[in-house]
C-alpha cells in the first residue's frame, strides 16, 4: 500500500521534472511568419521564367511544359522575333490550378521554367493567381547559371551563324565532290 | 499470291508486295523513313531492317527492298534486327541538331518518334556536327538542312511523283544536300507536300511557323473547297483559329497529296476584316437585328410588289446545306432564284458537265491514274484543279498517252501533245483527235468548263459514250468552276443565271436581291451592268463570311460561318458528296481578343463572336421558318425534301456519289461570237495562285501570283515587235490595263491569254472573260 503510494508520487515527480526542465532550455519553435526557414533550392513552389547568362529570355515557347502539365495550367503562344529567335508572345500560368508537381521544369529543354522555394504567393482574388509572362519573368538564371540553349541548337538566330555554335563543323561546301 | 509468315502471323498478299507492306496489312508497323506507299522504296535509310528466318535471302534484310515470297518467314522482333535498327537510329542522330524545341516538326516528327522508340537518348559520339547553309525556298516552305537524314523522300516526290525539276540533290558521301541549284521560290504548286512527306523538320510550314504543336491542335477531317476536286484535308485549329492544313489520305479522291492553294488558302477565315457582326446601312448592329431587319424588309417588298420582285443569288462555294436552304427559301416565298451561276455560257457548261455524268462514265481521280490514254479538252489542270495534274502525271508515268486541246500556253509537269487551237475551234479539234483514243483500253476524256461551252462538254460526253459503246472502259472527267458547283447543278430549279436577274433588276421587275455567299463583284464578268443593277435596287442583302465589296455595299449585311466553323456537305466534280466536320466552334480567335498579347482576363458566359449563324440558318430565318436544330437534322431534312439528295443516307468514309439522273441542264446559247478581222482574242483564264476569291486573301499565295502577265504567241509578238518581259498596255473600251508580256511557242495563234490575278480589275474594263481586242490597241509601254 505504502509502496504503491511512493510509486505514484515518483512518477508524478518525474513528469514534473521533465516539464520543469524545459523552463531552463531555449525553445526551438520557429514562429512563422516572424521567422522564415531557408528552404533547399529544389523545393517546389512559385514558378519563374529565367533568363540565359546574357540576359535574354530562355523560354522558346516549345509547348513542352504545357503539354506535360497534368492540370493544364500553362498556356502560351510562340512567335518569332526579327532575328529568328523563337519566343513566347504570351505565357500564362494559372496558379489557382497548379499542383506544383514540377513536371514542367523537368520537361523544359532550355532551363527556362523553374520552380522556386517561394511558396508564399497566395492571393485573395482567384484572378490574381493567374500570372502573365511579365509576372513570371525574372532577371537571373535561376538554378542553372550556365546553360544557353541557342548555343547548342544550331539554328541561326543572330547569335551565331551556321557552324559557329558549340560542337558544330563548318558548313558543308555542296559545290564540290572532292573527298 | 505468295503466302508468308511475319511474326508468327500468316498472310497472303498479291505478287510484288514488299514485306514492309505485307506487315502493315497485318497491323505490324515496321519503322521507316524513306519508304512511302505513294513513292515506293529506295532502301536509303536502312531503318526497316527485319530478319528473314526462312526464305531465299536469309538474315537481316531491308523489308522495303524484298518482295514477299511464298514460304517466307520473317521476324521483326528478332534481337539482331532490333539491334540493327537501334544502331541505324543512333548514327542518323549523329549529325541531327539539338533543336527540337524550336523545330515545328517536333511533336509529329517520325525521326523523333523512332529515336524515342529505339531508346536512344545520349549522343555517344563526341565529334562535331555537320552543318549546311539553308536556302530561301519561297513564302511557303522553310528550309533547315541540318536536320536532314538523307531519306530522299523530298526529291522523289518533287521530281518523280510531281514532275518538277528545280529541287534536287547535290554532293556525295556525308555531304549530300537537298535543295535548289540557286536559292529561289519553288516552282511546283505542290511544294507544300514536302512538309508532309519529310520525316523530319527539313521542310516545315512557313506561314504557320510556331503557331502550335500537333498535340495542341484540334485536328478535324476536312475537304478543300478551293477548286472542284474536293481533296481531303486535315484541318488543324487552335484557339478558335485554323493554324495549319495538311493533306489527308483518300482512297478515291486525292491519294496523299494536295496542292498549295488548298494548303494555304484558308487564311480568309481569320482575317481581321472578316464580317463578324450585322450591318444595316453601314451601322454595326447585332446579327439577330440584321437578320430580322432583312426578313421584314424583304417581306414588305414582297407584299408591295409581289414575290417576283425579290431575287436570290447563291454560288458554288456554299455547302449543300446552304444551297438547299436557299432553294427552300425561294420555294416557300415565291422569290426568284436561287441562281448559282453568273453567266449563261459558263453556267451551261458546268451544268452540262454535271448532268452528263452517270454511274457508268464517271471516274474518280484515282481511277484516272490507271488510264492508258487521256484527252484533255479545254482544261488546264495545273491552274484549274491542280491535284488533277498530279493524277495525270501518275497516268503518264505508267505509260498513258496524253493529248491536250487548248488555246492556252499549257505548262504541265509531264509529257503531252498539245494541239493548240482557238477556243472556237476546240469542237473541231476534238472531233479529229478522237481517233487517238481508238487504240486504248481505258481512255479518259477530261473536259474543262471555264473556256469551253456546253456544246463541247456534250461532245466530250458523246465521245466517251461512243468509246464505251465500242467496248472500252472509257471515263469522263469534267472540272467545274467551284467546290460545290455540282451541288448547285443538282439543286437548281429556276434555269436562270445572275446575268438574267441583273437584267430583270434593270427592267425594274426585281427590287430586292439577297446575295448569299456569292462573289458577284469578282466573278460577274460585266461590272458596269452589275453596278447599274445595284444602283436600281431598293434593297441589297448580303450574307457572307468574306468582306467582299458587295458585302460592303449591301444595305443589310449578315455574317455567316466558314466551312471550318459550320462544316457542311460539298459535292465534287465527279458527284461525290463529302461531309466536312466543323474544325472549331467559332467565335473570335484569341489572336483577336488578346490583340497578340495575353488573352483577356475577363470571364463571360459566352465566347465573343459566337452568335453568328451558318448561312443556311439565315436562309431559313429569311423564309420566316425555324431551321433544323442540329446538323444531323439538317441532313435528314435535305434528304426528305430533295429527291436527288436521298442517297446522302448512304454516305460513308468515301462519301457517296450523287448523280443528276436525266435532269435538263440550263439552256445555252450555241455559238460564241466570231473573231473580227485585225483582232486578237483575249482569253481570261484561271491561275493556280490568284483569281480564286477565297485563297486570294492569303498573303503568302498573293506573293506567288507574280506580276499580271499576258501570254502571246511568238508570231503575234513578232508582228507587233514585242519581246518577252516588255510591258504592254491593252486598250479596252473602258480604259487601258498594263501587263508584262510572256511569249509562248505552243499556244494558239491569234489569242492573248491573261491569267486571273488579284491585282487586275478586269471586270470594269473587259466586261467579259473573252474580249476581242483590236491589234492597234496593243501598245508597248516599256521595253524589257
Amino acid at each position: 500500500m505504502i509502496r504503491a503510494g511512493i510509486d505514484i508520487i515518483a512518477s508524478i515527480a518525474a513528469g514534473f521534472y521533465t516539464t520543469g526542465r524545459h523552463l531552463f532550455v531555449r525553445p526551438f519553435t520557429e514562429s512563422y511568419p516572424e521567422y522564415k526557414r531557408p528552404l533547399p533550392a529544389r523545393s517546389r513552389a512559385r514558378i519563374i521564367l529565367t533568363r540565359d547568362p546574357e540576359g535574354r529570355e530562355r523560354c522558346v515557347a516549345c509547348y513542352l511544359c504545357s503539354g506535360v502539365c497534368p492540370v493544364n495550367c500553362i498556356s502560351m503562344q510562340a512567335a518569332e522575333d526579327s532575328r529568328g529567335r523563337r519566343y513566347a508572345a504570351w505565357f500564362r500560368i494559372n496558379f489557382g490550378r497548379c499542383i506544383y508537381c514540377g513536371l514542367c521544369e523537368q520537361a523544359c529543354p532550355t532551363s527556362a521554367i523553374q520552380l522556386t522555394p517561394d511558396f508564399e504567393h497566395i492571393r485573395r482574388d482567384l484572378l490574381d493567381m493567374v500570372f502573365e509572362k511579365q509576372d513570371l519573368l525574372v532577371d537571373h538564371c535561376g538554378k542553372d547559371p550556365d546553360y544557353d540553349f541557342y548555343q547548342h541548337a544550331g539554328v541561326v538566330t543572330g547569335l551565331a551563324g551556321k557552324g559557329d555554335h558549340i560542337s558544330e563543323n563548318a558548313p558543308v561546301n555542296t559545290r564540290t565532290n572532292m573527298p | 499470291m505468295p503466302k508468308l509468315i511475319i511474326d508468327n502471323l500468316e498472310i497472303e498478299v498479291p505478287e510484288g508486295t514488299r514485306v514492309i507492306e505485307a506487315a502493315e496489312k497485318l497491323g505490324i508497323y515496321i519503322p521507316r523513313f524513306c519508304f512511302h506507299h505513294a513513292l515506293g522504296a529506295v532502301g536509303a535509310c536502312r531503318v526497316c531492317a527485319v530478319k528473314v528466318l526462312e526464305g531465299a535471302v536469309e538474315g537481316v534484310q531491308m523489308s522495303c527492298m524484298i518482295d514477299a515470297q511464298d514460304g517466307m518467314k520473317v521476324s521483326t522482333t528478332d534481337p539482331e534486327a532490333a539491334d540493327f535498327r537501334r544502331s541505324v537510329i543512333e548514327w542518323l542522330m549523329l549529325n541531327h541538331p539539338h533543336d527540337c524545341p524550336v523545330c515545328d516538326e517536333g511533336g509529329h516528327c517520325l525521326l523523333q518518334d523512332l529515336t524515342v522508340a529505339g531508346g536512344h537518348s545520349i549522343r555517344r559520339y563526341e565529334g562535331g556536327k555537320r552543318t549546311y547553309t539553308d536556302q530561301y525556298l519561297g513564302p511557303l516552305v522553310q528550309h533547315e538542312m541540318n536536320r536532314c537524314i538523307q531519306c530522299y523522300r523530298c526529291v522523289r516526290f518533287y521530281r518523280e511523283y510531281s514532275g518538277y525539276n528545280d529541287l534536287g540533290v547535290t554532293g556525295i558521301a556525308g555531304r549530300v544536300y537537298f535543295g535548289r541549284l540557286r536559292e529561289g521560290v519553288l516552282e511546283s504548286p505542290f511544294a507544300g507536300n514536302l512538309i508532309d512527306i519529310c520525316p523530319t523538320g527539313v521542310f516545315t510550314d512557313k506561314p504557320s511557323r510556331y503557331t502550335g504543336r500537333r498535340w495542341d491542335f484540334e485536328r478535324t477531317p476536312g475537304v478543300c473547297i478551293h477548286c472542284s476536286l474536293g481533296c481531303r484535308t486535315t484541318v488543324s485549329a487552335r484557339y478558335r483559329q485554323v493554324g495549319r492544313m495538311e493533306g489527308r489520305f483518300s482512297q478515291r479522291v486525292n491519294g496523299d497529296f494536295i496542292c498549295d492553294r488548298g494548303r494555304y488558302g484558308f487564311y480568309y477565315a481569320d482575317r481581321p476584316g472578316r464580317p463578324r457582326s450585322g450591318r444595316i446601312s453601314g451601322q454595326t448592329v447585332s446579327v439577330d437585328q440584321a437578320v430580322y431587319e432583312a426578313r421584314d424588309r424583304l417581306q414588305r417588298i414582297t407584299e408591295e410588289h409581289g414575290p417576283q420582285a425579290v431575287g436570290v443569288i447563291g454560288s458554288g462555294r456554299s455547302s449543300l446545306q446552304t444551297q438547299s436552304a436557299m432553294v427552300h427559301l425561294c420555294r416557300t416565298t415565291g422569290w426568284q432564284g436561287p441562281v448559282f451561276r453568273n453567266t449563261r455560257i459558263t453556267g451551261a457548261a458546268a451544268d452540262t458537265a454535271a448532268c452528263a455524268l452517270n454511274p457508268e462514265n464517271a471516274v474518280s481521280m484515282r481511277e484516272l491514274e490507271t488510264a492508258d490514254a487521256i484527252l484533255a479538252v479545254g482544261a488546264d489542270p495545273v491552274n484549274e484543279a491542280p491535284v488533277l495534274a498530279l493524277a495525270m502525271r501518275q497516268a503518264q508515268r505508267a505509260g498513258a498517252q496524253i493529248t491536250a486541246i487548248d488555246p492556252r500556253p499549257l505548262e504541265w509537269p509531264f509529257d503531252f501533245e498539245h494541239l493548240a487551237c482557238r477556243a472556237e475551234e476546240i469542237g473541231e479539234a476534238l472531233a479529229s483527235a478522237a481517233e487517238r483514243l481508238s487504240d486504248s483500253r481505258r481512255p479518259v476524256v477530261i473536259c474543262g468548263t471555264e473556256i469551253t461551252d456546253a456544246g463541247i462538254v456534250l461532245q466530250a460526253a458523246d465521245l466517251v459514250a461512243g468509246l464505251r459503246g465500242s467496248g472500252k472502259t472509257a471515263g469522263l472527267f469534267c472540272t467545274l468552276p467551284q467546290a460545290n458547283s455540282f451541288g448547285a447543278a443538282l439543286l437548281d430549279e429556276c434555269n436562270a443565271c445572275a446575268a438574267d436577274l441583273a437584267a430583270r433588276v434593270e427592267a425594274g421587275q426585281i427590287r430586292a436581291l439577297a446575295v448569299i455567299e456569292s462573289d458577284l463583284w469578282h466573278d460577274f464578268p460585266d461590272r458596269p451592268q452589275l453596278e447599274k443593277a445595284l444602283e436600281k435596287l431598293d434593297l441589297l442583302v448580303s450574307v457572307d463570311f468574306l468582306d467582299t465589296p458587295l458585302f460592303e455595299k449591301a444595305d443589310i449585311g449578315i455574317p455567316s460561318l466558314t466551312v471550318f466553323e459550320a462544316g457542311g456537305i460539298y459535292v465534287n466534280q465527279e458527284g461525290r458528296a463529302q461531309q466536312v466536320r466543323p474544325a472549331h466552334t467559332g467565335g473570335l480567335p484569341i489572336t483577336v481578343t488578346g490583340a497578340g498579347d495575353h488573352p483577356p482576363r475577363t470571364f463571360a458566359p459566352n465566347v465573343p463572336g459566337r452568335d453568328m449563324p451558318a448561312a443556311w440558318v439565315t436562309a431559313f430565318c429569311l423564309a420566316g421558318q425555324a431551321p433544323p436544330e442540329t446538323d444531323a437534322q439538317m441532313t435528314a431534312w435535305m434528304r426528305y425534301n430533295f429527291a436527288v439528295l436521298s442517297d446522302l443516307a448512304r454516305m460513308d468514309a468515301d462519301g457517296v456519289r450523287l448523280f443528276a439522273g436525266g435532269k435538263t441542264p440550263i439552256a445555252h446559247e450555241a455559238t460564241m461570237p466570231e473573231k473580227p478581222e485585225q483582232c486578237l482574242e483575249l482569253l481570261l483564264a484561271a491561275a493556280v495562285f490568284g483569281g480564286e476569291p477565297m485563297s486570294d486573301y492569303s498573303q503568302c499565295l498573293r506573293e506567288l501570283a507574280g506580276l499580271p502577265a499576258v501570254w502571246m504567241d511568238r508570231a503575234d509578238a513578232d508582228r507587233h515587235g514585242i519581246a518577252a518581259g516588255d510591258r504592254v498596255g491593252l486598250g479596252f473600251e473602258n480604259g487601258e490595263v498594263s501587263f508584262v508580256v510572256r511569249i509562248s511557242d505552243h499556244m494558239a495563234p491569234g489569242v492573248l491569254v491573261v491569267y486571273r490575278h488579284p491585282d487586275i480589275d478586269w471586270q470594269p474594263r473587259a466586261g467579259d472573260t473573252r474580249y476581242n481586242i483590236r491589234e492597234d490597241r496593243i501598245r508597248r509601254i516599256e521595253k524589257a
